[in-house]
């Protein structure tokens, strides 16, 4: 069964989040600070069972090595966060595949 | 019968809920199917202002709507944006829908409704309308009123 990010956060504590309530500019800055290396996608490209709420082009933060993704979260009434989660890695591959520019 | 989304942002501005009937009703008048996709507390303050569905007739969840959407399914993208989020939120149907399309931009304070504003220009090619406005749907109704007749040429 593929990853839900919607369900992941709902159900599980494994994630953390590097910052909440905040504009998606600068949510994009803490994801490019954060990680070493990142991918881009459009706005409304499906990742992990979601749309991608943002401004394109949006990071997705890759850390190979942990086997985590640091991506945006973003909610009409709460603004945006930003959350790293662990995916395994045939679920990073299809988001590396989702990109747009490395 | 031409198809529009009314999409609404997070309920706390005053303005919203009238500003959401309103432009509905304007839009039916010229002949608009129309959609509102919304939060479930701003579909709450919809169907208590509009507790016969007179005006607002369809309804959508935003998340399940935005979940479906598909290019070109509207012909008219009209999008409430008064706070960062809502920007996102319009940004990403304007790029998923690919279609005619309009910001109403709106907030109390000078610099943000500016950076709101240029956040929309820079990141679409959508028409935008603006008023500083909070609880005073006034200038907006009558900025919506101009566009919907422009709509009408």
């Amino acid at each position: 069964m593929s990853f839900c990010l919607e369900q992941h956060l709902q159900q599980s504590e494994d994630y953390k989040i590097l910052i909440k309530n905040t504009g998606f500019k600068e949510a994009k800055k803490v994801i490019e600070k954060h990680s070493s290396k990142k991918v881009y996608v459009n706005a409304g490209e499906k990742i992990l069972g979601a749309r991608i709420i943002g401004i394109p082009p949006i990071p997705i933060g890759i850390n190979d090595d942990e086997s985590k993704v640091t991506l945006p979260y973003t909610k009409p009434c709460h603004g945006t966060a930003v959350v790293e989660i662990p995916l395994e890695k045939d679920e990073i591959e299809k988001i590396k595949s989702s990109a747009i520019k490395d | 019968m031409k198809k529009a989304l009314i999409l609404l942002g997070c309920p706390e501005a005053p303005s919203q809920t009238p500003l959401a009937v309103y432009t509905t009703y304007k839009l039916k008048e010229i002949g608009y199917e129309v959609t509102v996709a919304s939060t479930p507390s701003a579909m709450k303050l919809l169907e208590v202002s509009d507790p016969e569905s007179f005006y607002v007739t369809n309804k959508v969840d935003i998340e399940s709507c935005l979940d479906n959407l598909k290019e070109k399914e509207y012909d008219l993208l009209f999008g409430f944006v008064h706070k960062d989020a809502a920007t996102a939120y319009f940004v990403t149907f304007y790029h998923i829908l690919n279609t005619k399309s309009v910001a109403l931009v709106f907030e109390k304070d000078i610099e943000l409704l500016e950076k709101f504003i240029k956040d929309v220009q820079e990141n679409t090619d959508s028409e935008i309308i603006s008023a500083r406005a909070y609880h005073n749907p006034t200038p907006l109704r009558v900025k919506v009123d101009r566009y919907i007749e422009s709509l009408e040429d």
